[in-house]
């Protein structure tokens, strides 16, 4: 599940600001392919609040129920271009019953406030333990941003 | 003997349009070939013959024209998918209890309106449309190649069964997808028509009755004259091409007499007026004009300018990861340190701390996940090269001491040597002087850490010097000439040093003798 946050001067002029992806069964090594689209259309009138993309990576498991596996971020890059990017993931630790009950149960501690994954202001609170990583493949097009003086 | 100009070319041609393919019109004539105009067609080719011989068979020639009658030849004008019947299609419709399925009915219907109105217009020429169930076997058994030992493979039977049918598959809205996108329960026809390729065609057929006279009605001498093909898109596929300046294609018949047929096809649609292809293209021009002022207007053209004579650097960036420390449950306190002659606005924060990580095993190392988002934002004058994204992997020490003691310390109950003033890293604040020392300073390398980083840099003085840099390469190509570059390049940058000089002393004037109105934003 990923979402797409802009600053304030940001406009979203086309494309869905937040998706969600099918649920993926890896077969042969640890991969869950997605092969989800991202295809959005901003436009801005500053440099501030430049988009960030922010994951979240749910297991679903065979009762069907939802177990949170991390949460993750970066920046949407600024130069045009192709970029292969990494986001890399963590989730929040709890105390060591709620570990062991995690490993045989399932179901962990979840962040209350979404906030805190693109802020970095609180995170010092967070216990965490670090999950996988996230592939993402960003074309990113920047039209008018010479005609301002923006060299990226 | 010099052939008369037969096309012997019946491959198909693909044509494009965009209007409704209820105006395209077809103009279709066969014509018998005997054995005389045949002659005659060789004979009149250019020959050493003599003068005499020449005039005798002319006259023949005269007659001959004369003798043509009905059933040698016939001309139609068809309409897309317009159902003209044969014989044999008369002779079958005709009787109520050969009707089976609402199509025949309706053939039926036709066919005894038809018999009122005082017959149908056509003899020998006739369509079958896409409702009927004729399919071009001969289409799908021809060879492509010279093998004498060529077989249809399996991919081709199947091609030839599966029925190009229009579908009308609406594009699923975004709340439908909740339901029904797996199919379980799979039909014979859905797998023919999802494994092969299968865009949606609409099919029609020409074909003529080429019988003997009198004796039309046998399904045998029927002979498919062109197929049409459109696709929703608009690619209309006629096979064989229209006859333009080329001859007519020709039919050859098996049977004891061996007769020839020979037949045209032109386009026979009516032309749009000159005025209404002007109304259309304008409309459509106004149409994309309009969208992109909406989509302009949406943003307007204002954007936030850096301050006149200054550099502003933007940096996004993230803490990553950090990678081979000795101990787990690692966190991150950083700093920001701006040299001399940057400077920051008020807002931003030069420090931060990360959330603790639990580590995990990658790749014989222990990595631990930050995903720490900044946001860096200062001024400065120029540097170059900075712009982009990087991602930088700095390796980390710890300061130690000497001596076993603070080590096994270190190991039973945790605590080492801190700095005290972390800029020490890099120079220190209290530093004057031009030689640092470190002497006497012990380290021990730890892991390393990942940072990622996406520069923007904005200045007024990219604005100028791009924008040159893009009249020029506009002036350029459209003079084309190199000695005139060197020239104009001096007299364009005199212009823009002047410029410059006068908005500086603009600048520096006090702020109510300069009109408010005067707007420095250049136009492309």
């Amino acid at each position: 599940m990923g979402s797409i946050p802009p600053g304030g001067a940001w406009k979203l002029l086309s494309g869905v600001r937040a998706g969600q992806t099918q649920v993926d069964h890896p077969q042969l090594d640890d991969v869950a392919y997605w092969s989800h689209p991202i295809d959005i259309h901003f436009a801005t009138k500053g440099l501030q609040g430049w988009p960030k993309l922010h994951v979240q990576v749910w297991h679903q498991d065979a009762f069907g129920r939802s177990e949170l596996y991390g949460y993750g971020f970066c920046h949407v890059p600024s130069s045009p271009g192709f970029h292969l990017l990494e986001c890399v993931t963590w989730r929040p630790l709890g105390s060591w019953q709620e570990e062991l009950s995690q490993l045989f149960v399932g179901g962990g501690p979840q962040l209350l406030n979404s906030d805190l994954i693109y802020t970095g202001a609180d995170r010092y609170r967070l216990q965490t333990q670090a999950m996988g990583v996230v592939h993402l493949q960003l074309g990113v097009l920047l039209r008018n941003f010479d005609r301002y003086g923006v060299a990226c | 003997m010099a052939e008369p100009g037969w096309n012997a070319d019946t491959g198909e041609a693909v044509y494009r349009s965009r209007d409704p393919m209820c105006n395209m019109r077809f103009r279709v004539h066969i014509q018998r070939v005997t054995s005389t105009s045949l002659l005659l067609q060789q004979l009149q080719q250019p020959s050493s013959w003599q003068d005499k011989e020449l005039i005798s068979l002319a006259t023949l020639n005269t007659t001959a024209s004369r003798h043509h009658s009905y059933d040698e030849e016939e001309e139609a004008v068809i309409g897309w998918q317009e159902k003209l019947f044969s014989q044999f299609e008369v002779d079958l419709y005709q009787n109520k209890s050969a009707c089976q399925s609402p199509l025949d009915q309706q053939y039926h219907q036709e066919i005894l309106n038809l018999e009122k109105a005082g017959g149908r217009r056509n003899r020998r020429i006739f369509t079958y449309t896409d409702h009927d169930r004729f399919t071009n076997l001969e289409e799908h058994c021809q060879k492509v190649t010279t093998s004498v030992q060529e077989v249809p493979s399996y991919l081709v039977e199947r091609m030839a069964n599966v029925r190009r049918r229009r579908q009308d598959r609406r594009p699923m809205e975004r709340s439908a997808l909740k339901s029904h996108m797996v199919t379980w329960e799979v039909s014979q026809e859905l797998i023919k028509n999802n494994h092969i390729l299968n865009t949606p065609v609409q099919t029609m057929y020409i074909l003529a009755d080429l019988g003997p006279y009198g004796k039309l009605g046998c399904q045998e001498h029927e002979h498919v004259l062109c197929t049409i093909k459109v696709d929703s898109n608009g690619v209309i596929t006629v096979k064989p091409d229209l006859t333009g300046t080329n001859g007519a294609y020709r039919i050859e018949l098996d049977g004891e007499k061996r007769e020839l047929w020979k037949y045209t096809l032109e386009n026979a649609s009516a032309q749009a007026q000159q005025e209404e292809e002007e109304r259309e293209r304008r409309m459509f021009k106004d149409l994309y004009s309009r969208h992109k002022e909406h989509l302009g207007s949406l943003v307007g053209s204002d954007f936030e300018m850096a301050p006149p004579g200054a550099l502003r650097l933007l940096v996004n960036g993230e803490i990553v990861s950090a990678k081979g420390y000795e101990y787990n449950n690692l966190y991150m306190r950083f700093f920001l340190e701006l040299p001399s002659r940057w400077s920051s606005p008020v807002f931003q924060q030069l420090s931060g701390v990360t959330q603790t990580c639990t580590a995990k095993a990658l790749d014989r190392d222990s990595v631990a996940y930050f995903s720490y988002p900044f946001t860096l934002e200062a001024f400065f004058t120029q540097e170059d090269g900075l712009e982009g994204s990087h991602i930088l992997t700095a390796p980390t020490w710890r300061p130690v001491e000497l001596g076993t003691v603070s080590e096994l310390r270190r190991f039973f109950i945790g605590g080492s040597l801190e700095l005290e003033d972390i800029t020490y890293v890099r120079v220190p604040g209290t530093f004057q002087g031009s030689r640092l020392s470190r002497f006497g300073f012990r380290t021990e390398m730890t892991g390393s850490v990942t940072f990622r980083f996406h520069c923007l840099q904005q200045s007024k003085a990219f604005l100028e010097s791009s924008s040159l840099r893009k009249r020029m390469q506009n002036v350029l190509d459209r003079f084309g000439g190199f000695s005139q570059q060197n020239s104009l390049y001096n007299v364009l940058e005199a212009f823009q040093r002047a410029r410059r000089r006068m908005q500086e002393a603009r600048e520096s004037l006090p702020q109510d003798l300069i009109s408010t109105s005067a707007s420095s934003v250049l136009q492309p």
